[in-house]
């Protein structure tokens, strides 16, 4: 059984129809980025999926259970979870405040109205072992607004995995960032542990041939091709949509 | 039957009234985005600034024009000199707006007193027709016009001038109206002036309706929002209608379950709000 | 912990010191300024902590002033009218809450506002319950195990002790993983979602709890005055005690209790000396507004800055009446 099959989804805004007839399964474990020049739909298929837009039609199923009309944040106790194209996080509060906010989704003590937060042990161990494994202990009790950009975006990660998901929906990742940025969190996605199965959107191709083991390409709202990464590069109908008709390489 | 027939009509005309008193209340909520609560000030405002005039042998139509006038002027300067400072910020917005109700309303009640006031009928419409056996003050239903025809206007402007296509960007969009290159800070004046106009004109044909009485401002105040929030922010359409739904309820609420009638009036709200978070009319909130 | 013993002690040795500075009038103000610290921080606590601007808290109030007078002809514990008292104010703020966190930020206002109106024309309209208008006097008399408490001098004590303790109660809850969830929630909604967090279960329970308290205030206010009237209900009371928060500090716990000594202060001084007391407030707002400087909470921490100018940058004014992230207070 597939890990997410997404089943002829389609989106319309008034008259516009953004996804056409989208089909997509991703097995555990997978590495599937999405391509698509701007405007193909990518971000849509992703708050489609999430649930963050009602589609017009088709279903979504994550591990066989049809999820199509669950709210965001049932999801993420499914296993699912996903950042967002531009950075989302609290930004008036320090990194450790906002790893314990993402940790706590999944406690049970989470409606707990009575005894601090910050005292729980268990709390301060997960937070520890984020912040040591992502090397940035010393950074723990800076705000989040003084950040680098860089920081920021591993950060809007690190959140979304804290609730150790089966499935990670990245929006492009790397967007916004210099080359050095990008070559760093490329490599920082490579190092995600192989069982939980990633869709990226993602615009450098650098990047994208780094950590695909699929790749759809998406253009205007539907899935035109969907295989390897050799399979995608040499495909004559990727090259003339992607890299001809005059769209530049994203860098 | 008659009876039912004249509460009917009369809570139309009531209905009518809170319209034109919603409308200017919604249009500065949906355009400038600002919770006015001194708008019902405004209309107690217009009512004894119209009593006044009256009293000094101004005649009722031309009175009905300098309140209009005068409250407009008013809300020029508030607008210019405070609520401008206020755009965007909402809880200032209300610090600065129940300070203004304070002030209006407090002065209101020290310079014409804390006695219950009312204004008389215009002569030409100070007569009654009669329903079946019973007697029905005309003013009413000339009340009931001046809705029609200020519904009728509103509409005319929304759908069919350039005023009407800024105001209707405005609520949906309003980062829009100033990229279009509009003076977004003249249509806001122009926004304001316009419900204090509405809120002063409307005030002066309420007294001879509803009597001029401390603590009318708020009881206003709070049907008007009542109806925005059935109607929808911004809502002209909306506005209409919520106001004839409260305006019936009211009066044969009164008549029939004296101590519930707001408790019914509330009720309506919540269900409405419950189907419809933004109100009948109101544009989805992204 | 060690900071909330802190200001346990720090509160009460103010409790303790008042009436050795002030009058027996003064006293007694002080009490009322207790119980209104008390409402507002109930309004500041979802202002602050949730991002729920509500116009309409006095609702909850006066249901549980109402309450005391009510169940009061029948019950004797004060314990156990209080508790129903609670009850009865959290219930409705409960499901009036599940309808109104639904909608957006002018609409919770007005909403808000409409029902406070509500509770206030039920209560002027049911007469032979309420005795309407005239309002009703309160038999039943506080006693929480020592005797009846009559004397200004203990009802003060006895009221002090109890605002420390609410106060405390907050500062727990706003440290407890619902606060922190909560405040998240206010900052970024869709991203608590997105975490995995049911919002609304959040904003109602900040809604919930903050209307039980208000009815906690209302119950002992009632216990204070040994009268209530449909007034305590009004929207115009709402508006007050929001303004005691807005003046206060929003985003602060002690803020909101600061603004009502302050408000409940100037409003008994000034009606002393004239009528004019809703002209002066009026005006007194808009000069605030005018002025734009934050809120009381925010003029202390300036003149702390200003004292020791050694503090770090980071400890600006906000130049709107915005809440500012606390670090003194919280």
């Amino acid at each position: 059984m597939s890990l997410l099959k997404v089943d002829k989804i389609n989106k319309s805004f008034g008259t516009l129809q953004v996804l056409h007839d989208v089909s997509l399964e991703v097995q555990p474990g997978e590495r599937h980025v999405i391509i698509g020049p701007n405007g193909a739909g990518k971000t849509t298929l992703f708050n489609s999926i999430t649930n963050h837009l009602p589609i017009t039609s088709g279903t979504v199923y994550f591990e066989g259970k049809d999820i199509t009309n669950l709210p965001a944040h049932r999801l993420v106790h499914l296993g699912m979870a996903r950042t967002f194209q531009k950075n989302n996080l609290f930004g008036d509060l320090t990194v450790e405040e906002n790893i314990h906010l993402a940790l706590t989704a999944k406690k049970k003590y989470r409606h707990d109205i009575w005894f601090s937060l910050t005292s729980r042990s268990d709390i301060k161990k997960e937070t520890n072992q984020i912040l040591e494994e992502w090397k940035i202990t010393h950074r723990r009790d800076v705000k989040i607004n003084n950040l680098s950009y860089g920081e920021q975006r591993l950060l809007e990660v690190l959140l979304a995995m804290a609730s150790k998901p089966k499935l990670l929906l990245l929006d492009e990742p790397t967007s916004g960032m210099s080359p050095a940025e990008t070559t760093q969190t490329s490599e920082m996605i490579q190092r995600l542990p192989r069982s939980m199965a990633l869709v990226v959107i993602e615009h450098d191709m650098d990047v994208v041939f780094a950590i695909a083991d699929r790749i759809t390409v998406l253009h205007h709202g539907e899935p035109i091709l969907t295989g390897t990464p050799e399979e995608v590069r040499n495909s004559e109908m990727v090259k003339e949509i992607y890299f001809g008709g005059g769209a530049k390489k994203h860098a | 039957m008659d009876i039912i027939l004249v509460q009917l009509i009369t809570g139309i005309a009531y209905g009518m009234l809170y319209f034109m008193i919603a409308a200017g209340l919604t249009i500065i909520l949906g355009v400038m985005n600002v919770v006015n609560l001194s708008h019902g000030a405004l209309f107690m405002l217009g009512s004894y600034l119209a009593f006044t005039f009256i009293n000094n042998g101004i005649n009722f139509w031309f009175a009905l024009l300098l309140s209009a006038i005068s409250v407009g002027i008013f809300g020029i300067i508030l607008e210019k000199v405070l609520i401008k400072r206020v755009y965007g910020k909402v809880l200032e917005q209300v610090l600065l707006t129940f300070g203004l109700m304070l002030v209006i309303a407090d002065s209101v009640k020290w310079i014409w007193g804390t006695e219950m006031q009312t204004i008389p009928a215009p002569a030409m419409l100070d007569m009654s027709i009669p329903i079946g056996d019973m007697a029905f003050p005309v003013f009413r239903l000339f009340v009931v016009f001046v809705g029609c025809l200020l519904a009728v206007l509103l509409w005319y402007l929304e759908a069919k001038t350039r005023i009407g296509a800024i105001i209707r960007a405005g609520v949906d969009d309003r980062a829009m109206v100033g990229s279009l290159g509009i003076n977004v800070g003249a249509v806001f004046t122009g926004v304001f002036i316009f419900g204090a106009a509405l809120a002063g004109l409307s005030g002066v044909l309420g007294g001879p309706l509803l009597g001029m009485y401390t603590g009318m401002d708020s009881e206003i105040l709070v049907t008007s929002l009542i109806v925005v929030v059935i109607g929808g922010l911004g809502s002209w359409k909306g506005s209409f209608i919520g106001a004839l739904i409260i305006g019936v309820l009211e009066i044969f609420g009164k008549v029939w379950f004296p101590s519930l009638s707001m408790l019914i009036v509330f009720l309506i709200m919540m269900v409405i709000l419950i189907i419809r978070p933004q109100g009948l009319f109101g544009r989805e909130v992204a | 912990m060690k900071k909330n013993i802190l200001y346990a002690v720090l509160l009460l040795l103010v409790v303790f010191a008042v009436p050795q500075i002030l009058s027996d009038f003064g006293t007694n103000l002080t009490t009322e300024i207790f119980i209104m610290a008390m409402f507002a921080m109930s309004l500041g606590l979802i202002m602050g902590y949730a991002g729920l601007d509500s116009l309409g808290h006095a609702a909850f109030f006066g249901i549980g002033a109402y309450s005391v007078a009510l169940i009061g002809k029948f019950v004797t514990n004060t314990y156990l009218i209080i508790i129903i008292a609670v009850a009865i104010a959290g219930l409705i703020a409960f499901i009036t809450g599940a309808v109104f966190i639904r909608t957006s930020k002018f609409y919770f206002l007005m909403i808000t506002l409409a029902f406070s109106q509500l509770i206030f024309t039920l209560l002027w309209q049911m007469k032979d319950l309420t005795g309407g208008a005239d309002g009703m006097s309160v038999s039943a008399i506080m006693n929480l195990g020592f005797g009846d408490i009559f004397d200004p001098q203990t009802m003060y004590y006895v009221m002090g002790i109890i605002f420390v303790a609410v106060f405390i109660l907050l500062r727990l809850f706003v440290e407890s993983p619902a606060g922190k969830i909560t405040k998240g929630v206010m900052e970024n909604e869709g991203r608590m979602a997105a975490l995995g967090y049911d919002v609304r279960v959040y904003k109602l329970l900040a809604f919930t709890l903050s209307g039980a308290l208000a009815g906690f205030a209302g119950s002992l206010y009632s216990f204070y005055n040994v009268f209530v009237s449909p007034e305590l209900s009004a929207w115009l009371f709402s508006g007050q005690v929001m303004i005691m928060v807005i003046v206060g500090g929003v985003g602060t716990l002690l803020g909101p209790a600061i603004g009502a000594g302050v408000f409940i202060f100037l409003q008994n001084f000034i009606s002393t000396y004239t009528e004019r007391w809703p002209l002066i407030l009026g005006a007194i707002l808009i000069f605030l507004v005018l002025i734009g400087k934050g809120g009381i909470i925010q003029w202390l921490k300036l003149g702390v800055t200003m004292i020791f100018k050694s503090r770090p940058k980071n400890n600006k004014v906000s130049s709107t009446i915005q809440p500012e992230k606390e670090e003194i207070i919280s």
